[in-house]
């Protein structure tokens, strides 16, 4: 039975029902069923971390999660992170651009979904907690200097954000 | 009227340069932080196949049978492809030097693991994977060239059997009086040493679409393509179609560090096509793929070196002899990195003499491509332990050796004895910057505490020369033909005043969009937001290269301002025309066209397009309504080579020094990077961030170098790291933070005095750290000469002293 | 780098699961269990690993918990790593096993990776069996006959194989009660931050009238299993805490392990030579945290 099952998620708020073989990943499941481009394939084995997404709120690699396990799940991707009515970047996108955090910008995504979950179970950590969460992400170009930067800039925003 | 070469920021249009050499934001970023740039595989086509390849895992065998009918008969398969559609429809890759090639998929036999025998096009790659492991290859296993040693031995297997040998080239480049040197020497400090594979790896593999054109004959390319027309040229010869009916169309790029390869997965992709009706077939190298054949090794050297010494300190002479295992052949243009150190043979040093024993050799290793740097991260670890090693016999300070030979700031331009030629440096102030960044002498005192307690620390100092802005030049005796590379833009103004520069390349990471616009907008006077940079096919672009050799932000500044100047002075004769002057009396400021005499008169850049498209009987009788402007800028002053490869190839001479202190932990052999600090020197720097960027870029590849990455061969020619968990590219938490200061000797050649930047860091760092090694070793009379200095090398080496 | 063909199921019960595995037993089926597929994905997506059938325990929530029950404290097998690392209980009462848990992979991989899932899965080089055998850590199965309780002396059997039946569920793992004042440590050395090791050690140790005792040390990453340094343990029984007596016991360790596995990072004798180092910081790690 390789049949086809069916899938119930929520992805970025929005419910979406499809039928899918259960070898198909959820990454590949986003980018080429749901049409969600933004979150990247690095490696397919687990290792560059990519293809973050937030699984019910907590990151995992979508490359080593099947889209049949989702179902009944919320899943969050890049996508959700601008707002919607006036296409403002979220706080730590905008900090990614101003702290020069990118430089191909295909790690970004991974990168930043990461930090999102980094922030809000930490919001003023330290250097080392920022590289102890942001290890399994790889990127090839920044040498995370830059990236680092943009971590400590998000977080201050954020800080101040909700103190104003 | 318009204005000549602009050496210097300030000589731009503007009161102040509001752009060029500010840490803009990128152009780039908002479409790679949302995700919604449109990478490869976030194309889609209608009617789209998805294309897979089956491998040899055979080092060299020869093909025997393939039965492909399983996979043929699959539901969903279109089409498969094996050798013999190539036989009948391909020619095998150019290369340089010429007939070290192969056809892009195994034609009776396979030269190497991973080598492609077989692919199919299916409806997703799901069941293209499960159709592949239908087919039937039968392979009869032939003896094997697993290494360079092993490929000029008498008697061993040949790769490319009508080639009669293994050696691609052997020879020798003279230049100076390199025996009397040696022979006049107080001391010659010799050894060999070994630089293992290492590769580009960018977080995106290649990918492709591909569409056969049954009809017209012609075929067009998406793809994360690096070099659009250099790659439709070769496509040209390996599919036999002519060049102009090959589009490719370059999509942003998750990087490349120049190992991408394309030309192999592109050709399949396309033959896919045209079995498969003219669908677009879709291929997505995977890591694996990646890793196994995919362009993303490079440099795997054995080198012997010798450096002439006088026992005030003064290096006179350097002998290099490299054996190059280039691999499966020449397809990747491995071959050019082996030639690349003729650009700056001798560092940063007044080496007189210098001789390069060059042979590179063909192994059933995975064919080498182009890595960031090219050819001197290898060959600075050469030289800079050799200067290192002298320093210790001499029982000098290796910073103070190293300043006592460099080029002095007043002997630029300087030639080189391998024949380029330096314009400009200040090597001592960048040393001595370096060295107070540091507090070197305080490092030092530590470092002598720390022995003394037993500890293993040490120091390297180490400086480079970057050749930036290349030329095919550099290249001529290893077959590449040509002097200069051409870098085309198209810059146009419309009604409104928003201003277009149409380039021939793609994003890949180094920020060219961004110093394309700040150009083009403190040059016409306008917002960075009122210039969209966008990229042409390469069938309709200008001449283009696109990124490599540290060329692209000087090329492309280069050609923005030549166009813009040209733009200019068509602008000043329109204005003259409308206001009954000559164009001598009108002149470019701040973004207005305006009478030199009385500054208040004139007209917007937007008035003046407007009258171009709009007002035709305003126009002076020979001005086409056209307020666009072409430039394809290439560097000047380039020259032919002489027969030892002499001539004026790279433009600008960039120059670093990196200081790094690390401590060896006797025990695991496990080297930490205790600091990192860097003061470097590429010119006018456009845009400070990306220039930054670029240094710690390649300060982490650097680190991979030296500490992490291998693509570590079996005896059998297996490789045997083939996935992400043993091929390993450092994370945040192994690359350094490194303090930084900056020197600026503006290129006095180049435009706005910019020197090329990408690879300074790459040539730096991985000699950096090796010498720290070393020099942390050295009170146990042991050292490192082999790349990596993984924790179990050098846990080998410290057994010898236990 | 796709994975091949296979049957997927997520039963809503324990029961559900066990008949699952039963039935595909008797016909022969090759079927996997699914746990949190961090380890299990890779080998799918390169085909090493190809089941018929997965069946994922996803649904079984009444395997999520941290409880403590009287001393012990019981991880449901469901409980994903990072809730262990994050759980102030399992901090505050297993000092190792929350040190050990923090040395897994990357914050995704803890997040989606299950506790049970490492244990079931046995990969030598994974910190957890070297802890379970330190800790005398037991395991909860059920199967068809019902539950049983296996020592982790008992459970690991070779290289990724344990002593569970096809048909078992791993359902819980079982930490006794720490004994107050027992130092421990955990040391590992791995090429990157967040990779499996080359080799690794975790020990624990009391300290009674200056002298160790009840010293407890294992090796992982080594051979096909984690493995107990049982020479290194009875040489410092006893013993004074100082660097010379750690020396000589983990030089003992190590020189009795069999032939450590090789690869393209390490040979096997530098992993011999690695344990020997890791258990000598590690007893001194321990001893300097005993009380």
């Amino acid at each position: 039975m390789t049949d086809k099952q069916r899938v119930c998620v929520t992805v970025n708020g929005r419910r979406y029902e499809r039928w899918v073989e259960p070898r198909l990943t959820l990454v590949d499941f986003l980018r080429h069923e749901l049409h969600l481009g933004g979150t990247h394939v690095g490696c397919e084995h687990g290792i560059c971390g990519l293809c973050t997404v937030l699984i019910d709120g907590r990151s995992g690699r979508s490359c080593l999660t099947l889209a049949v396990q989702v179902d009944g799940a919320e899943v969050t991707t890049i996508e959700s992170l601008r707002d919607p009515s006036t296409g403002a970047l979220h706080p730590i996108q905008q900090a990614f651009v101003d702290a020069h955090g990118l430089q191909c910008g295909f790690c970004t995504p991974g990168f930043i979904m990461t930090t999102v979950e980094l922030l809000r179970e930490n919001p003023d950590p330290s250097d080392e907690e920022i590289k102890r969460a942001l290890d399994g992400n790889l990127c090839r170009c920044t040498g995370y200097q830059s990236i680092l930067a943009s971590v400590r800039l998000a977080a201050r925003r954020l800080r101040e954000g909700r103190e104003a | 009227m318009a204005r000549g070469v602009l050496k210097l920021p300030e000589d731009l249009p503007v009161s102040v340069p509001r752009f060029v050499g500010k840490e803009v934001t990128r152009l780039e970023d908002p479409g790679l932080v949302t995700g919604t740039a449109e990478f490869i595989d976030n194309l889609s086509l209608a009617g789209m196949l998805h294309c897979a390849i089956l491998r040899s895992p055979h080092p060299h065998a020869r093909i025997l049978r393939i039965d492909t009918s399983a996979a043929e008969a699959m539901d969903g398969v279109a089409a498969v492809l094996t050798g013999e559609d190539l036989r009948r429809w391909c020619n095998p890759a150019v290369t340089a030097p010429e007939g070290w090639g192969s056809y892009s998929m195994a034609v009776d036999k396979v030269r190497f693991v991973g080598e492609p025998v077989a692919a199919v096009a299916a409806c997703n790659r799901y069941l293209a994977e499960d159709a592949l492991e239908q087919i039937r290859v039968e392979y009869e296993p032939l003896p094997c060239v697993p290494d360079a040693h092993a490929a000029t031995t008498p008697g061993a297997s040949l790769v490319f059997e009508e080639k009669g040998s293994n050696v691609i080239q052997s020879r020798v480049y003279d230049w100076g009086e390199v025996d009397r040197m040696f022979a006049e020497a107080d001391h010659v400090v010799s050894n060999t040493f070994r630089w293992n594979r290492v590769g580009a790896n960018p977080t995106e593999t290649f990918g492709c679409i591909c569409q056969w054109d049954l009809t017209g004959n012609a075929l067009t390319c998406h793809g994360s393509y690096q070099v659009p027309r250099f790659m439709a040229l070769g496509r040209s010869a390996t599919l036999r179609l002519p060049a102009n009916r090959i589009r490719i169309i370059a999509q942003p790029m998750g990087g490349g560090f120049g190992g991408k390869g394309g030309p192999r997965g592109t050709d399949i992709a396309a033959l896919l096509s045209r079995k498969a009706e003219g669908r677009p077939v879709k291929y997505i190298e995977d890591r694996i793929e990646y890793l196994l054949a995919g362009g993303g090794q490079s440099w795997d050297r054995h080198y012997e070196a010798a450096l002439a010494v006088r026992a005030d300190g003064t290096i006179t002479g350097l002998k290099v002899k490299l054996l190059d295992d280039q691999g499966a052949g020449a397809e990747g243009y491995g071959t050019i990195s082996a030639a690349k150190p003729l650009a700056a043979f001798t560092g940063c040093y007044r080496i007189e003499a210098a001789r390069y024993d060059l042979t590179l050799v063909a192994t059933n290793r995975a064919p080498t491509y182009p890595f960031r740097g090219y050819g001197p991260p290898p060959h600075y670890f050469v030289l800079e332990s050799l200067v290192d090693m002298a320093a210790r016999k001499l029982g000098m300070d290796p910073a103070e050796l190293r300043r006592r030979n460099y080029i002095r700031p007043e002997q630029f331009p300087y030639v080189v004895p391998s024949g380029n030629e330096y314009d400009s440096g200040q090597y001592e102030v960048v040393l001595d910057k370096a060295l107070a960044l540091a507090d070197y002498a305080k490092l030092r005192a530590e470092q002598a505490r720390a022995r003394a307690a037993g500890r293993l620390i040490g120091i390297g100092v180490v400086s480079t020369v970057e050749p930036g802005v290349f030329d095919w030049n550099c290249y001529a005796t290893v077959g590449v033909p040509g002097v200069g590379v051409p870098e085309g833009v198209k810059v146009a103004v419309d009604i409104l005043g928003n201003v277009t520069v149409a380039v021939g390349f793609n994003l890949q990471g180094q920020g060219q969009f961004t110093v394309a616009a700040q150009v083009a907008a403190d040059y016409l006077g306008v917002d960075m937001h009122a210039v969209r940079v966008a990229t042409a096919a390469s069938d309709v672009a200008l001449p283009h290269f696109g990124q490599g050799g540290s060329r692209l932000g000087v090329s492309v500044t280069g050609a923005v301002l030549g166009a813009c100047r040209k733009l200019e002075v068509l602008f000043c004769r329109v204005v003259a025309h409308l206001m009954q002057t000559t164009p001598e009396q009108v002149e470019l400021m701040d973004g207005r066209l305006r009478l030199k005499a009385n500054p208040a008169v004139g007209m917007t850049l937007a008035e003046v397009a407007g009258t171009m498209l709009a007002r035709s009987d305003l126009l002076p009788p020979d001005v086409e309504p056209c307020p666009e402007a072409n430039y394809v800028w290439t560097a000047p002053g380039r020259t032919a080579p002489d027969e030892q490869g002499r001539c004026k190839s790279y433009l600008t001479a960039a120059n670093a020094t990196h200081l790094v202190m690390v401590e060896v932990d006797r025990e695991t052999g496990q080297t930490s990077i205790l600091g990192y600090w860097i003061v470097d020197d590429c010119g006018t720097r456009l845009n400070p961030a990306t220039v930054d960027g670029q240094i710690e870029g390649g300060v982490a590849q650097g680190v991979g170098a030296a500490l992490f990455e291998e693509y570590v061969y079996g005896e059998s020619a297996q490789p045997l790291v083939t996935t992400f968990v043993d091929y390993l590219i450092p994370t945040i938490g192994e690359v350094p933070s490194s303090r930084k200061a900056v020197v600026v000797t503006p290129s006095p050649v180049s435009p706005l005095g910019a020197k090329g930047t990408g690879e300074g860091a790459i040539h730096t760092t991985p000699a950096a750290i090796m010498c720290a090694i070393n020099d942390a070793l050295s009170p146990l009379g042991i050292e490192v000469r082999e790349t990596p200095a993984s924790p179990r090398r050098l846990w080998q080496l410290l057994q010898q002293v236990a | 780098m796709k994975p091949a063909p296979f049957a997927y199921h997520a039963p809503e019960t324990l029961p559900e699961a066990i008949t699952l595995l039963q039935r595909f037993e008797s016909d022969g089926v090759d079927a996997k269990i699914l746990a949190g597929g961090q380890s299990l994905m890779p080998m799918l997506a390169m085909r090493v690993a190809r089941p018929e059938v997965l069946v994922d325990l996803r649904r079984l929530r009444s395997l999520d918990y941290i409880r403590a029950e009287g001393g012990t404290l019981t991880i449901g097998a469901m409980t994903p790593k990072r809730a262990a690392e994050q759980s102030a209980l399992v901090r505050e009462t297993q000092p190792l096993f929350h040190a050990a848990t923090e040395l897994v992979g990357h914050v995704g991989v803890r997040n989606r990776g299950t506790v049970g899932g490492s244990f079931a899965h046995a990969d030598p080089a994974s910190e957890y069996p070297a802890v379970a055998l330190v800790l005398d850590m037991e395991l909860k199965a059920v199967g068809p006959a019902g539950e049983r309780t296996i020592p982790a002396a008992d459970f690991f059997v070779t290289y990724m194989t344990t002593s569970l039946e096809a048909t078992e569920v791993l359902t819980e793992v079982r930490l006794p009660a720490w004994t107050r004042g027992t130092g421990w440590a955990i040391q590992e050395m791995a090429r990157r931050q967040g990779d499996l090791a080359l080799a690794g050690v975790a020990a624990t140790l009391r300290l009674v009238r200056g002298a160790c005792t009840g010293v407890r040390l294992a090796a992982f990453g080594v051979n096909a299993t984690a493995v107990r340094l049982r020479a290194a343990e009875e040489l410092l029984e006893g013993q004074r805490p100082e660097a010379a007596n750690f020396a000589r016991a983990a030089a003992a360790g190590a020189g009795n392990l069999e032939e450590p596995m090789s690869c393209v990072h390490a040979s096997s004798e530098y992993r011999r030579q690695l344990v020997e180092v890791l258990a000598k910081r590690c007893l001194a790690e321990a001893a300097s945290r005993a009380v």
